[in-house]
């Protein structure tokens, strides 16, 4: 194992997938909390809290996209998935583009220098919240996060 | 012509005797090696068993994944890889060479194990 081996530094028995997911997860859902504060107690300052931290978990989600990927076809010699893999993959995927999908609501609103957010990023929000946990459930699941060590 | 119909009778028994020996030997042969032939490691909760497997040169091991998680067994030193084993798929791997193959899981990679072949 050599320490300056990319593939060793990237994957074996040092996997950055799992230590660099739990970035966007939390981010993410705060990002969100504070959203939703933010719609609730009508404070500019919740809505820029959650601006900054959707926009973190937004850039957050690539290394973790590509250090995913990355060992699919590394450690796994890119072959075709099944089962737990596959539908982690699929959610994984589509978590990440929810997440740009909610920032970039918020972007625009910004840009156009609106006042108020539109009602329906908040179901979108949600809807995300789920798909992310279960995709962080799954990961948890095939890192054996439950298992023995 | 009563002493050659003899030697014949004895050659022929030679000749029976030689083969049955050598089929005798050969099935014991057989049965050594169906002995020996294949070994199973089993695959459950994030962990091989047995973990160290100690194996004569020419055996087949069977790992079977009895885990409700996908594994796979990946030799350290890339003698041999399997694919991503489901709940109850097998791999095996025919050692053919006297050496310590030590292994792991790529999906998780604490989990590890050793073949040692004499």
């Amino acid at each position: 194992m050599h320490p300056f081996d990319i593939k060793t530094v990237v994957f074996a028995k040092h996997a950055q997938h799992v230590v660099l997911i739990h970035f966007p997860i939390a981010l993410f859902i705060i990002g969100v909390l504070f959203d939703f504060l933010a719609q609730w107690k009508t404070q500019r300052l919740l809505a820029a809290a959650a601006y900054y931290n959707l926009l973190v978990a937004a850039i957050a989600t690539i290394p973790v996209v590509l250090t995913g990927i990355l060992a699919w076809q590394w450690e796994l010699e890119g072959q075709k998935l099944k089962g737990i893999l596959l539908m982690h993959l699929v959610m994984g995927c589509v978590s990440s583009v929810l997440i740009w999908v909610v920032w970039l609501i918020h972007r625009r609103t910004r840009r156009k220098q609106e006042e108020v957010l539109p009602g329906y990023r908040l179901p979108i929000e949600a809807v995300a919240v789920v798909i992310v946990t279960l995709t962080g459930h799954l990961g948890g699941f095939l890192s054996g996060v439950n298992g023995p060590g | 012509m009563r002493r050659s119909v003899s030697i014949a009778g004895l050659a022929a028994a030679l000749l029976l005797g030689t083969l049955g020996f050598g089929t005798g030997q050969k099935s014991y042969v057989a049965s050594a090696q169906e002995k020996t032939s294949t070994m199973e490691v089993k695959i459950d909760n994030f962990s091989f068993g047995p973990v160290e497997l100690t194996v004569p040169v020419g055996t087949t091991v069977t790992w079977t994944n009895r885990d409700d998680i996908p594994h796979t067994v990946v030799s350290t030193d890339k003698v041999f890889k399997s694919k991503v084993l489901d709940t109850d798929e097998k791999f095996s791997y025919t050692f053919s060479k006297a050496a310590t193959y030590p292994y792991f899981c790529s999906i998780h990679p604490k989990m590890t194990g050793k073949v040692i072949v004499q």
